[in-house]
């Protein structure tokens, strides 16, 4: 029998990334904030470009790499191949991410946006590589550790096929081979990475924290092959001219519909009827489908975006940075403890989390997708600003929980440690005497 | 619920008590303790050596090592327990019908 979860990369590597990515989340409403004009308008400007990148590759991209250190050991029952890997990868993204960030705020500028898409593509890579090669040791059979592997691939195509659209901007052969295919790009990057890493990952945990087992796992299945399939044909168009978008439209739809309908029966099935907070944001998170199918329906793709994007990714991702990070920390911090875990005095992973904070996350996220969805429909600045301080809020409150979580744990292994340490002193001076 | 296998060889202590001892290591994710939860398959005593046979909620679950460690630490503090062998199983997989009725309750099953 392998040694199980723990066999992670050293702890402070997911943590810092998890950390890092509550962070990039308020500093998306903080930019959202000061540039409201901006999504009132053409959502094309590098502005907005820019904002969007501090959203997916920091905040989304920094939670996904950070869970990629963890995560596959307890998805496969594996160890984690070359686990110091993090520590050129997870900087290296981090670089990268700001790097394109700042591209972008600089009018697509080609220095900035080649060399930050240079480094996030190899961390990515590199990143799959890793996640190959652990995956190898114990070939996964389940269908949500497939949804997991290919979300980190298509993550890795997403950003090349950006360091592609950057490099198509100044280099005119690149552009008149590839020509410019940005749907491409965000159909790989919201479907094939986001969606499909939802579901992967969320299947699985979702389960472990509701208590729900031993159900069909079809419906997953099934949404990666859409996934998957609609990307293809997606490429197919972009690339061979051929008129395959409808379709694979109705593919990601159909992708969307399964994995909402996957929720719903992994909570009808589940034993543990009071879920916790970040649990119920991560549920949650499964009404903006259907709202950005409407929207999309409607002509409305920037708004469809936007509620994909800060409503269901939001939400999705926020709520189970709280619980892995919660895992993450306890582990580190009370895994093999002389002490003993709760039974020494090591507090429950649930009083880690600062309750008061989760509904300020929440509601911040639901509102902020709302309004801005709202601010690009009608045009309207005065909705974005509500949706820039409602992400900033709901960041600032995103980041307090996620130093809460790790401060508390760190301050309770010092109190029991010191414990010990005056205890095992008494004891001493207690037996000299004798 | 689960029904803890207790074995015995000439034992320095109960493997009852063993097993009393055990309701103390706690899941830090349900917040209830194994012996509740149902983790526990068996319990055997042989002079002073114990060994547990035991599993987790989920495979791969990353608190395997805090609760072995802690498993190890309540069960050092029992007079004349010596040496301690913890064992994670899989088969049986873990249910929530593993459970007692009073842990299904605390996690809101009725």
């Amino acid at each position: 029998m392998p040694r199980l979860g723990a066999d992670g990369a050293p702890p402070v590597l997911p943590i810092a990334s998890l950390l890092l990515g509550a962070l990039a989340l308020a500093l998306v409403g903080l930019l959202v904030l000061l540039s409201p004009a901006a999504f009132a308008g053409y959502l094309g400007l590098p502005r907005v470009v820019a904002i969007n990148h501090v959203f997916t590759l920091t905040f989304v991209g920094l939670v996904f790499a950070g869970t990629l250190q963890q995560l596959p050991a307890v998805m496969f029952v594996t160890k984690l191949a070359w686990p110091r890997l993090g520590w050129l990868t997870l900087p290296l993204l981090a670089v990268g991410s700001v790097a394109v960030v700042i591209g972008f705020f600089r009018g697509f500028s080609a220095p900035w946006l080649a060399f930050g898409a240079a480094a996030t593509s190899l961390a990515w890579v590199a990143l799959v590589v890793q996640l190959a090669r652990t995956a190898a040791q114990r070939w996964p059979k389940d269908p949500g550790s497939h949804a997991l592997l290919l979300s980190a691939l298509f993550l890795a195509l997403a950003v090349i096929l950006g360091f592609t659209l950057a490099s198509a901007r100044t280099t005119p052969s690149v552009a008149a081979q590839v020509g410019y295919p940005v749907q491409l790009h965000f159909t790989v990057g919201l479907f094939g990475a986001f969606l499909l890493g939802i579901i992967g990952s969320g299947q699985k945990l979702l389960s472990m924290f509701a208590l729900s087992k031993g159900g069909p796992q079809w419906r997953v299945r099934y949404a990666t092959y859409a996934v998957t399939a609609a990307i293809l044909l997606e490429a197919l168009a972009t690339f061979a001219r051929l008129p395959l978008i409808t379709a694979s439209h109705v593919l990601l739809a159909i992708a969307c519909a399964l994995q909402a309908w996957e929720v719903l029966n992994i909570l009808r099935r589940r034993l543990r009827k009071r879920l916790e907070l970040p649990i119920q944001r991560y549920v949650l998170a499964h009404a903006f489908l259907p709202l950005a199918g409407v929207a999309l329906l409607f002509g409305e793709g920037g708004a469809a975006m936007i509620l994909f994007l800060l409503g269901f990714v939001g939400l999705a991702v926020s709520g189970m940075l709280v619980k892995i990070l919660s895992f993450l920390t306890w582990t580190w911090q009370f895994a093999g403890a002389s002490t003993g875990g709760v039974s020494g005095g090591a507090p429950l992973l649930r009083d880690l989390v600062k309750d008061e904070l989760e509904p300020i996350i929440t509601w911040g996220l639901v509102l902020a997708a709302a309004a801005l969805a709202a601010a690009t429909i009608w045009s309207s600045a005065l909705l974005a600003v509500v949706a820039g301080a409602a992400t900033l809020l709901a960041g600032v409150a995103l980041t307090a929980q996620a130093s809460h979580v790790v401060g508390v744990t760190v301050r309770s292994r010092r109190r029991l440690a010191a414990a010990a340490a005056a205890a095992q002193a008494t004891k001493t001076l207690e037996e000299a005497r004798a | 619920m689960t029904e803890t296998e207790l074995t015995e060889i000439n034992p320095a202590v109960p493997a009852r008590n063993v097993l009393e001892a055990l309701h103390a290591v706690i899941d830090p994710e349900l917040g209830l303790d194994i012996v509740s939860l149902g983790m526990v398959y068996a319990v055997a005593v042989v002079d002073s050596q114990v060994a547990i046979e035991m599993t987790l909620t989920t495979p791969g679950c990353p608190l395997h090592g805090s609760i072995e460690a802690d498993v190890r630490h309540c069960l050092g503090q029992v007079p004349g327990v010596g040496d301690i062998g913890v064992e994670l199983v899989w088969d049986p997989p873990w249910t929530p019908d593993s459970m007692s009725a009073e842990a299904k309750r605390s996690l809101g099953f009725y």
